[in-house]
């Protein structure tokens, strides 16, 4: 309980100061930071288009966010998730547009389905690599981004086209209903919170959960203890690339209603931030996620009413990841009483053995 | 689609340089990664470091005039970011993945809010005020037709890749910081016991891994083109990481790896005039990136199992 309060406090406080860097970059530029920030939350939160579009965007970046926080659970640094978003919202699409010969429910059931398939496929290609031959999970699943981003777009430019000037889909059969017009928040809200609850309890109530966790803090000691470790590690990064596909659907079918070109973009970025932040704790990455979201949808609203440029919201984030993952508080904590006990026994303090102790401590 | 018709036209002395010239940021951005990676860094940092070494290129030189001072900007603002991840990494015990991916993202978030305040623009900045890194003319190169396409006019800093890659090669492999480095990063403890500073040595290794870094960004904004783009390096960073990989962090294999990409780059360029759908072309060299990578990585694993087979091993895991 101790450690939670201290994780909870380390978050308060790296949060503060990210916002307080976010302020000196408003005030260089001779703006007011409180009166952005204001404009910010207002936005946000102020309108019930305000509103809906935050929770618009905190549906898709919950799902993206667990997806990397259970790839994070094996080991695994999933950058991809982005990708497996992208994959998942082009099946959705061409399920959704052509096999109209589905009566409405199996045709929802299908393009979940199909979407979450392709999109664990495409998550078990860097899967394998990094299991069987120790590819670098990061390098592979950022270029494969690339390559998702472009299969789609030649997809929904060429043979999937609508004909519109724009590039995307002939709009899919079944939609999500909204639940806040004249927002694009919709039902797919529920389906995500359920599917975070789902994958909460799988990791932390069932014995392949344990597997995962297991394999992830400690994969010698997984081997030693008789679970394959490399097979765990593909089950985790499959589940992950689910995810990301039903974020894609959830899209595609609630917020669209059609595939459009570029409609991922940065979703899976601002997931792993929001899971990355919190350093991939499953149940505190729904609540970083949702911060994220009111600050991206209060962003816009914030540049139109002080000209303070929305850039500034992701500058704020990534100060926010890069703070947060140094060990700075639990540091200074643990530097003290390390000192008072290395003094007894050395004389002197030893840095070197500092280390793995606080990391520990941090878990 | 006369394809076959025409290979001599995509196949001819100037893929060659074309070739080369895609492949040099990839190169500095390789580089960067290889000499934190000799000190066991893995630095997933390298696209953030040269996308602000590229916009401090872009506005020094806009606003001074200079290509010498852009070019040293971009090192100073590389070195800059690195030291932030070096700190956060080294001092502060921070996931090296973690630091790393956010520090792009702030490189990506901080250039497009300074190109916003400073420029007021969105998404491109060019100008004829930027002083670009000027060529290298051969004047007695004029009238021999196949070395003229070949080797003239080169952008300076593609003359110093190369002079780069071997004096890199050269400091890695034949000299008393090289070797310490090595130590540090293949067995620090035995490196502490030796006498060496491990984190003053990964320091080192940051900095410089910052000062290559930002000029990799200033050959991509000053050199390879003549403009800043929001997000510019467009994963070129993450490829040299791919490269260093392939290369297992030895400056020349690791520049060989890049040719690979730099070859499908321009290839695929090529391509797009027969028909081919522009995004197969543009997801040619990620595509290449990834299946070479797989491919040597697997290679490598595969010796490393005859050779310790070979050996007698102890215990069964």
């Amino acid at each position: 309980m101790k450690q939670s309060v201290k994780g909870l406090v380390k978050i308060l406080f790296t949060l503060v100061l990210s916002l307080a860097i976010g302020a000196v970059f408003i005030l260089a530029i001779g703006e007011s930071p409180l009166v952005a920030y204001g404009a910010l939350l207002k936005g946000a939160f102020g309108t019930k288009l305000g509103l809906g579009t935050t929770l618009a965007g905190f549906t898709p970046l919950m799902v993206t966010a667990i997806a990397f926080a259970v790839a994070a659970q094996a080991g695994a640094f999933n950058v991809g998730v982005e990708g497996e978003v992208i994959l998942g919202g082009i099946t959705a699409a061409y399920i959704g547009v052509n096999w109209g010969f589905l009566p409405a429910p199996l045709l929802y059931l299908a393009c979940f389905l199909g979407a979450m398939l392709v999109a664990a496929a495409w998550a078990l290609i860097p899967a394998v690599l990094k299991a069987y031959y120790q590819v670098s999970e990061v390098c592979v699943t950022i270029l494969m981004n690339t390559v998702a981003l472009y299969i789609a777009s030649y997809l929904v430019s060429g043979p999937m086209s609508a004909g519109t000037a724009n590039p995307q889909s002939d709009p899919v059969l079944v939609t999500l209903p909204a639940i806040m017009k004249p927002s694009s928040a919709n039902a797919g809200i529920f389906i995500a919170i359920i599917a975070v609850i789902v994958v909460i309890f799988m990791l932390y109530k069932t014995r392949w959960g344990y597997k995962i966790r297991t394999v992830g803090t400690n994969p010698e000691h997984a081997q030693y203890v008789g679970i394959n470790a490399k097979k765990t590690f593909i089950y985790a990064m499959l589940l992950s690339g689910m995810l990301g596909g039903l974020a894609g659907c959830i899209e595609v079918l609630g917020v669209h209603g059609y595939y459009l070109d570029g409609f991922a973009k940065d979703l899976g970025t601002n997931g792993m931030l929001a899971a990355l932040i919190v350093k991939s704790n499953m149940i505190t990455t729904p609540f970083m996620a949702f911060f994220l979201a009111v600050l991206k949808s209060g962003a816009m609203a914030m540049q139109q009413s002080t000209g303070v440029p929305k850039a500034i919201v992701d500058t704020i984030s990534a100060v926010f990841i890069i703070v947060a993952t140094m060990e700075f508080v639990i540091q200074i904590k643990g530097r003290h009483n390390k000192k008072q006990k290395a003094a007894v026994i050395t004389g002197h303090p030893m840095p070197e053995q500092e280390k793995p102790e606080t990391s520990k401590k941090e878990e | 689609m006369d394809l076959f018709g025409n290979l001599g036209k995509i196949f001819n002395a100037s893929l060659i340089y074309a070739t080369f010239r895609a492949s040099t940021p990839i190169i500095f951005a390789a580089l960067c990664a290889a000499i934190t990676q000799q000190a066991n860094i893995l630095n997933i940092g390298t696209e953030g470091i040269m996308l602000v070494g590229a916009f401090t290129a872009v506005a020094v030189s806009y606003t001074t005039g200079s290509w010498i001072l852009g070019v040293l900007a971009a090192m100073m603002g590389g070195a800059c970011i690195a030291m932030i991840m070096a700190v956060g990494h080294i001092k502060y015990n921070s996931e090296i993945c973690a630091i790393g991916m956010g520090i792009n993202l702030f490189a990506i978030a901080i250039t497009k809010f300074l190109m916003n305040v400073i420029f007021h623009t969105n998404g491109t900045f060019s100008d004829p005020g930027i002083i670009a890194i000027p060529r290298v003319h051969i004047p007695f190169l004029d009238n021999i037709p196949v070395l003229d396409t070949l080797l003239n006019n080169w952008c300076f800093t593609e003359w110093f890749v190369i002079i780069f890659i071997i004096v890199l090669q050269y400091i890695f492999y034949k000299t008393v910081w090289g070797l310490r480095l090595r130590a540090v990063g293949q067995f620090p403890m035995a490196a502490q016991a030796a006498g060496i500073n491990v984190n003053a040595m990964k320091y080192q290794a940051m900095l410089i891994s910052g000062l290559i870094g930002g000029l990799a960004g200033a050959h991509l904004s000053l050199g390879y083109s003549t403009q800043f783009v929001e997000n510019m390096t467009n994963s070129r960073g993450f490829m040299g990481v791919a490269a260093m990989y392939f290369g297992g962090a030895n400056p020349v294999l690791t520049a060989v790896g890049c040719l690979l990409f730099g070859f499908a780059d321009s290839v695929g360029a090529r391509l797009q005039a027969y028909g081919f759908p522009a995004q197969f072309v543009l997801l040619m060299p990620y595509l290449v990136t990834v299946l070479v990578l797989a491919v040597s990585m697997a290679i490598k694993l595969n010796a490393a199992k005859k050779r310790e087979s070979s050996l007698i091993v102890h215990g069964t895991r």
